[in-house]
């Protein structure tokens, strides 16, 4: 028996980001900054950005499988189907779900706010603890890596490699 | 614990943040195009409503409530899920790197959902104790994620569908929340029985 076959790039989300550093042959790419709202004519004033050139720094991330990029060049990355799935669901589903489990049992034991607040924050962090250790295998099975897709070409349409 | 699900029910579908309050209509618009995105941003903002739910209890018992306040509320809760939303991406960052690179980019973008903050002052009008309060804001926010949800499904089969031109994009998107808002008015029976 064999498992699920391997999502198609391409398939799931798609972003553009640039690169910005070559190490050892390995390209670092950093996203462009998008707005939650898909942005509007208002987008100036009203502060929907992506963030700071900090919090896109933060965001780095090496691309391998690529073709030779340069520095500054824009490419199109895609993650495969359902990652965003996988990795919400470890990331913010197994906490919370722990953390409110363990209030509602408190709640259910007849405890206070404080003893509540304990057992939430309890809940919490047993959450996170197994959540890095999801994304430990979600890591290893290369499920959170972004591949290459395609070129950007400015003021064109985007080419395929 | 009867008492805890009616809460927990009423705050997810009778009472949804998006259908019922138009709170959050931002990202319902703008983040449907695809489930997959809708499922991250409902999630990232389930986690900071519910995360920021707390330190917004604890602010208006201990400390706006006391000493009357109340006309600093809407500051002190904005600052409170700002905060929220640094410690999210902190945590999420030591937790695993990889999943901060998937998802991050949502984090920031939270802090301007007004569902955050409606759901905050929702909460001091509900006078709850800290576990009700944590758990209706967690029903409220899951109620924003699974409209999200159900939105991004019906605009991915639109997409695939034959619109006329006038109609296509936003206009049909509009016409599909609408009818969205009236399915979901049909909860509101529920509180009746």
């Amino acid at each position: 028996m064999t498992g699920p076959e391997p999502d198609e790039p391409g398939s799931g989300l798609e972003s553009v980001a640039r690169v910005v550093a070559l190490e050892g042959g390995v390209p670092w790419l950093e996203p462009e900054p998008k707005a939650s709202c898909g942005g509007c004519l208002s987008l100036a004033a009203c502060g929907a950005k992506g963030g700071g050139r900090r919090a896109l720094a933060a965001r780095r991330f090496p691309l391998a499988g690529a073709p030779a990029l340069r520095v500054g060049e824009r490419v199109v990355v895609g993650l495969p189907e359902g990652a965003v799935l996988r990795a919400s669901a470890t990331a913010y589903a197994v906490p919370l779900l722990l953390m409110v489990g363990a209030g509602i049992t408190a709640r259910g034991l007849g405890a206070g706010d404080g003893a509540g607040a304990l057992a939430m924050l309890g809940g919490l962090a047993a959450g996170l603890l197994i959540a890095r250790i999801i994304a430990g295998l979600l890591l290893g099975r290369g499920d959170l890596s972004p591949r290459y897709l395609r070129r950007v070409v400015e003021g064109g349409a985007c080419s395929r490699d | 614990m009867r008492d805890v699900i009616l809460l927990m029910v009423s705050a997810t579908l009778v009472n949804n943040v998006v259908l019922a309050r138009f709170l959050g209509l931002c990202s319902f618009m703008g983040v449907t195009t695809k489930v997959d995105t809708a499922v991250g941003m409902g999630m990232a903002t389930t986690f900071v409503i519910t995360v920021s739910s707390m330190g917004d209890w604890a602010l208006e018992a201990f400390l706006l409530a006391p000493y009357d306040l109340g006309y600093l509320r809407t500051v002190t809760f904005i600052l409170v899920i700002a905060a929220a939303v640094q410690f999210t991406e902190m945590v999420i960052r030591k937790v695993s790197p990889a999943l901060f690179r998937t998802l991050g980019i949502y984090l920031p973008l939270i802090t301007t959902n007004c569902a955050v903050l409606g759901v905050a002052l929702l909460l001091v009008e509900g006078r709850f104790g800290f576990v009700e309060s944590t758990l209706f804001a967690f029903a409220s926010s899951l109620g924003y994620s699974l409209v999200m949800v159900v939105f991004a499904g019906l605009r991915e089969r639109i997409a695939l569908a034959e619109v006329p031109p006038l109609m296509a994009g936003p206009p049909i998107g509009f016409i599909t929340a609408g009818l969205l808002a009236l399915a979901f008015m049909g909860f509101s029976g529920i509180s009746a029985n």
